[in-house]
């Protein structure tokens, strides 16, 4: 018989993604107000509905936050003998489509609806049929909001948030959690919509070091072994997803790191592990930066800077050659044209160094761009270093 | 209806079976797994509510069934059972 292989681990599904843990550090005050907005439905269910906005940047626990709540408020239905579903639907995964998510929600009652032979419209009544026979109340949570918006407009969240009003005398019975990265989303939607979504929002702040710090602390004592990683690893962790004060990457980093000191045999995490995961979640691979040519590493630059200074998720073809003639400028280099500045574009792009799309705007198509992995500012700090050393050359 | 009729089409069974197997479905879908037509498991689906032993809910345009749980249906689960047990050993 083999022995038995020794890990740092002694539960690393404590560390997955889907993993709701039970205490939320640093996300109480939320998790009150969030109990708070929806405290009627165990006291006077079906007497009103409740439209709440979880609006907070990647990682800062918006998920987690709508999920534990989830189970919490379930579990005192449960207690009350209320009854009560919680759904949680990413819309990404379902395309953004009303149909797909509505059609998510009544599968939980009946798993074999068939999919096709009528509308979202059609569907959301059926929602609601079932609701009323099952005597239920449905909290239904879209995380990454922003799909449904972007593909259904205004309509879609119109007819979601405003289905009561065709009810009268009838129990109420959907609320709704949204949850979203950013406001500016909402614009896309008519006011009156807005108005209806915008009363209770919860704004989630980036993770300082500190608090992630205690995050990780308790997520080191479910998922390794006693003493298997040190505090200064935790520390140098928190350092590293500090400055995204991003929860999810910092765990992402415990959890790898933990699998390098499993590889190398080690019975603590060292903060060699750590580098080594840090290194793989953020693959810039120098020497791909550096094989670069000086206007590839110019575009490069400027495209790093846009993303640094407006927080964008996406840039467009003409904000990235604004932001490359820029460069050049400080640079003291005449620009390439429009075409070779494309074809730059399309190089990275083939690097994995960034991504482009074409997106379908109003008069036709345009290439937008964004950063896969890399975070902006890691991208910037390399390219400086390489730039200065060709200036130093020179 | 009598036993011999209602046993005497293999394809009512074969709705039955699907039907206590999965749970609740719709008649394209049964259809489907039956490997048979529409209008057939329709027509089959009707003579086993008519004998109460399965049902149907409507949703809008949807019509979904699944075995009524009455001493008839319960009966011939029995009778699957034993026979597919059997089949197996």
């Amino acid at each position: 018989m083999q022995p038995k292989r020794r890990s740092v681990f002694k539960d690393e599904s404590k560390l997955d993604i889907n993993y709701v843990p039970y205490r939320l550090p640093h996300r109480n005050r939320e998790l009150r107000l969030l109990t708070e907005f929806f405290s009627f439905l165990l006291h006077n269910p079906g007497g009103m509905t409740q439209r709440v906005l979880i609006i907070g940047r990647i990682g800062t626990g918006k998920t987690v936050l709508a999920q534990r709540f989830g189970l919490n408020v379930k579990r005192e239905a449960e207690k009350l003998g209320i009854k009560l579903q919680y759904v949680h639907v990413n819309c990404r995964e379902y395309r953004g489509s009303l149909f797909l998510i509505l059609h998510k929600a009544v599968s939980i009652f009946h798993p074999n609806f068939p999919k096709r032979g009528y509308s979202a419209e059609e569907l959301l009544q059926i929602l609601m049929q079932v609701l009323d026979e099952h005597d239920t109340h449905l909290i239904l949570t879209l995380d990454e909001f922003e799909s449904l918006i972007e593909r259904e407009g205004s309509e879609a969240v119109y007819k979601l948030t405003r289905l009561q009003e065709t009810r009268v005398n009838k129990p109420q019975r959907l609320s709704l959690i949204c949850i979203l990265r950013k406001t500016e989303i909402l614009e896309k939607l008519d006011e009156s919509t807005r108005s209806t979504l915008q009363s209770n929002i919860i704004k989630l702040e980036q993770y300082s070091k500190n608090q992630l710090e205690d995050i990780l602390k308790d997520r080191v004592n479910l998922a390794f072994n006693p003493s298997a990683v040190p505090e200064d690893v935790v520390s140098l962790i928190a350092d590293i997803a500090s400055s995204e004060g991003n929860a999810r990457l910092s765990i992402e980093l415990l959890w790898r790191a933990g699998k390098y000191a499993d590889l190398e045999k080690l019975d603590v995490v060292t903060a060699e592990c750590v580098r080594k995961a840090a290194s793989n979640i953020y693959p810039i691979r120098k020497s791909e930066l550096s094989i670069l040519n000086l206007h590839e590493k110019l575009l490069l630059l400027g495209i790093a800077r846009s993303f640094k200074e407006n927080e964008k998720a996406y840039l467009s073809m003409r904000e990235a050659e604004k932001a490359y003639k820029i460069v050049c400028e400080e640079f003291n280099v005449q620009p390439h044209s429009h075409t070779q500045v494309w074809k730059h574009l399309k190089y990275l792009s083939t690097l994995n160094i960034i991504k482009t799309e074409v997106s379908k705007i109003d008069r036709g198509r345009s290439t937008i761009i964004y950063l896969p992995l890399i975070p902006a500012y890691e991208l910037e700090r390399e390219l400086n270093i390489l730039l200065e050393r060709r200036g130093n050359q020179l | 209806m009598n036993l011999e009729d209602f046993l005497a089409s293999k394809l009512r069974i074969k709705i039955l079976k699907v039907l206590m197997d999965v749970g609740e479905l719709n008649v394209s879908n049964i259809a489907k797994r039956v490997k048979a037509n529409y209008q057939a498991v329709d027509k089959h689906l009707k003579i086993l509510e008519s004998e109460n032993i399965v049902k149907h809910k409507v949703f809008g345009r949807i019509r979904l069934y699944r075995v009524n749980y009455s001493p008839k249906a319960e009966a011939l689960k029995k009778l699957i059972e034993v026979w597919e047990q059997k089949r197996k050993t």
